[in-house]
């Protein structure tokens, strides 16, 4: 027993001496290089868990689960992380990188001032499709009109998917339809409904992760997806040597948003290291290492010139002022709103 | 059999050694009762007798000793999160997700019971609709892996007795490969370019109708849902059919029955029970699926499994999914005592 705690006493020693940083980040969102070059910096060492969406990672925290010294939540899942009071707050004193941000992605509605967060990435949820395939069928790649007007559904028929997620469909139903993509007008969400509706015939399924794939292979040639999923989709059908490429479209009426940021958790124990990281990611060449991977949008203006020509000029990952200006951050539902959104989405399953 | 401690297999040494013991305890408690009978007078005799027991009661120890642990891992891991499932369906979801407060210090915040979501339950028809079509499927598929797994459980049933263990291990063997690689393989083989998608629709071509979509579709999720669960019907079946006497359809045959007669006279009704059991054990876990309509599925093939994994993660209302869970238990549970019911009446027949 005593050699047992020993043991035990010794492995928390061997942790505190070797400074090691604990992140809970997406799966494949920071590059090797850029770890491996943190490490090395600040003599640490840096240990990662991997979370697919903002609910299981907020269900693993509820569960208990400690220790993470930053975490990367989306702007939804960050604003009740802060009002569980489950955040540390930043010492922007140790943060001098932090002007690199562009201002645009600051003080967010989700945590004005930015107390407690950090800008590391976005995603937008847009149109991807096959270039071929739409140049042949004469279709527009600019508005959400080509995946709800029946007059260009009737071209692609069953080859089309949009996002399994209530609230990204939503969004971009209420966007298409004039509203906001945070509208929560009842009346409005039944507009959003029956243009679904209406739409879901032709459509051949409501996909979340496999429309990269169909992309890739071309079953599938327009989707409604995530700018990083319709990037990696367009690499993979290169790397296959399909002869058509899949690109993306930003719709004019808008599209949605999703920012990640940095954050500290209370039960971090080196929130030192954490500053250090923060500080180390905001500087403009590791940001841009990320985007360079997966192509996700960058909220750094020091990284810009780092990142390959091809995706700092690809107007759905870097969108011009006047597609900016109708992107929209999703912001949380109250628990009634979720349960008639549920309902409206049961019946948009159903019919 | 030869009597030979040494030969005997663990199991029956084991069972030996039991009622050995069981034998040791009941002389014991024979003893003490001869010991306590003077302590009574005359009226406590018969509630002293009612007391001590016949001797399955005295084996009772053992048998809790056997059926013990499976009763606690029930009582731990099926009851107590049943009920933990009740008592959150009359709660209210918490505000990020999970369940809000029953007491709580602020008064203004929003805690106690409620019995709201039964009411939203029954508020739309909708979900009496999902449960019709998830019904509507469950039954599809139990009728479809009865149909395809009934000649082959015969098949195998009716073979010679060496090679009835192999071709058992054959239907069992695709457990050996993990429940959603078999799915995404089958989103490959019914893609479009692939064979079955061509051939259809070549047919369909020379027949002069369009195209259609193999992947994606009800056709998909009914395929993948009897795929799966075909050996769930096959080997309840088979164990049914083996323990049929064949004497009795010579006796059918000499008296004049035809191959159809004697299958349909009986075969089918002897092997009822078989028919139900399989089918139960294929219609409950296809009414709970919702991995197949997710993958394979298209924009209609929303199952109750679906809605009630849904509830738990993006709508974040747990007690409204406590209740959809609770009322397909109770239907579930129905169909069970329907099932056995009726497999009961099967075997009166028999």
């Amino acid at each position: 027993m005593r050699s047992l705690l020993l043991c035990i006493m010794l492995l928390i020693g061997n942790a505190r001496a070797e400074n090691v940083l604990y992140l809970y980040n997406w799966n494949n969102y920071i590059s090797d290089e850029t770890v491996a070059r943190f490490e090395k910096q600040c003599a640490c060492r840096v240990m990662q868990d991997y979370y697919s969406d903002n609910e299981e990672m907020l269900a693993k925290l509820a569960a208990g689960a400690s220790g993470y010294d930053i975490i990367v939540p989306t702007g939804n899942a960050m604003e009740s992380l802060i009002r569980q009071k489950a955040l540390r707050p930043l010492d922007k004193s140790r943060l001098p990188n932090l002007r690199n941000i562009n201002p645009a992605y600051l003080n967010t509605a989700f945590d004005p001032g930015n107390r407690f967060s950090v800008p590391y990435a976005y995603t937008l949820s847009l149109l991807g499709y096959n270039a071929e395939k739409m140049r042949e069928q004469g279709l527009p790649t600019d508005t959400w009109a080509v995946i709800f007007e029946p007059k260009y559904l009737e071209k692609v028929k069953g080859r089309i998917t949009v996002l399994d997620s209530q609230r990204e469909l939503m969004a971009a139903a209420l966007k298409y339809l004039g509203y906001s993509a945070n509208d929560t007008d009842e009346l409005h969400w039944k507009q959003a409904r029956d243009l679904i509706i209406r739409a879901k015939p032709y459509w051949a399924a409501f996909n979340a992760s496999s429309y990269i794939k169909e992309l890739t292979v071309g079953d599938i040639w327009l989707v409604h997806g995530y700018s990083n999923d319709i990037f990696q989709a367009n690499l993979d059908a290169q790397k296959a040597g399909r002869k058509f490429s899949i690109a993306s479209g930003i719709p004019k009426e808008g599209a949605v948003l999703a920012l990640d940021s940095m954050v500290l958790h209370k039960t971090g124990p080196r929130p030192d290291l954490a500053h250090q990281f923060i500080n180390f990611m905001l500087d403009g060449s590791n940001s841009a290492e990320l985007t360079n991977l997966i192509g996700s949008g960058n909220p750094n203006r020091d990284a810009l010139q780092y990142i390959h020509p091809e995706i700092a000029q690809n107007p759905a990952i870097f969108p011009d002022p006047q597609h900016q200006m109708h992107l929209e951050m999703l912001r949380d539902l109250n628990r009634h709103q979720r349960r008639v959104l549920s309902r409206i989405w049961t019946e948009i399953k159903l019919k | 059999m030869s009597e030979n401690p040494t030969r005997l297999s663990p199991a029956a040494r084991l069972s030996r050694w039991l009622k050995n013991v069981a034998s040791a305890a009941r002389a014991r408690r024979q003893a003490a009762e001869k010991r306590n009978l003077h302590l009574g007078n005359e009226h406590s005799e018969p509630v002293a007798n009612a007391g001590s027991a016949s001797a399955a009661v005295f084996r009772l120890p053992v048998k809790w000793l056997v059926s013990g642990p499976p009763f606690i891992f029930l009582l731990l891991f099926f009851v107590a999160p049943g009920l933990i499932m009740v008592l959150a369906s009359f709660r209210y979801p918490g505000e990020f997700g999970g369940l809000a407060p029953v007491i709580s210090v602020d008064p203004n915040a929003l805690h106690g019971l409620t019995l709201e979501t039964y009411g939203f339950f029954f508020s739309d028809l909708i979900y009496a609709e999902i449960f019709a079509k998830s019904f509507l499927v469950a039954l599809a598929a139990t009728l479809t892996c009865l149909v395809m797994a009934y000649p082959l459980a015969l098949l195998i049933a009716r073979s010679p007795k060496k090679s009835r263990d192999p071709m058992v291990l054959l239907v069992i063997l695709p457990f050996a490969s993990n429940f959603l690689i078999r799915i995404y393989a089958w989103m490959i083989l019914l893609g479009p370019q692939a064979v079955p998608s061509l051939l259809v629709n070549g047919l369909l071509g020379t027949l002069g109708m369009a195209p259609v979509h193999l992947l994606f579709s009800p056709f998909a999720v009914l395929v993948a849902l009897v795929y799966v669960h075909l050996p769930f019907m096959v080997l309840p079946l088979y164990t049914n059919l083996e323990k049929h006497d064949p004497v009795l359809l010579d006796a059918a045959r000499d008296l004049g029955a035809n191959a159809w007669q004697r299958f349909w006279r009986v075969t089918f009704p002897l092997s009822l029970p078989g028919i139900f059991s399989g089918a139960t054990l294929v219609f409950i876990p296809v009414l709970g699926m919702f991995a197949i309509p997710d993958i394979l599925g298209g924009t209609g093939d929303m199952l109750i499994g679906n809605l009630i994994k849904e509830q738990f993660l993006g709508t974040r209302d747990w007690p409204f999914g406590s209740t959809l869970s609770i009322m397909l238990t109770i239907t579930v549970l129905a169909c069970v005592w329907l099932a056995a019911r009726l497999g009961g009446m099967g075997r009166r027949h028999a």
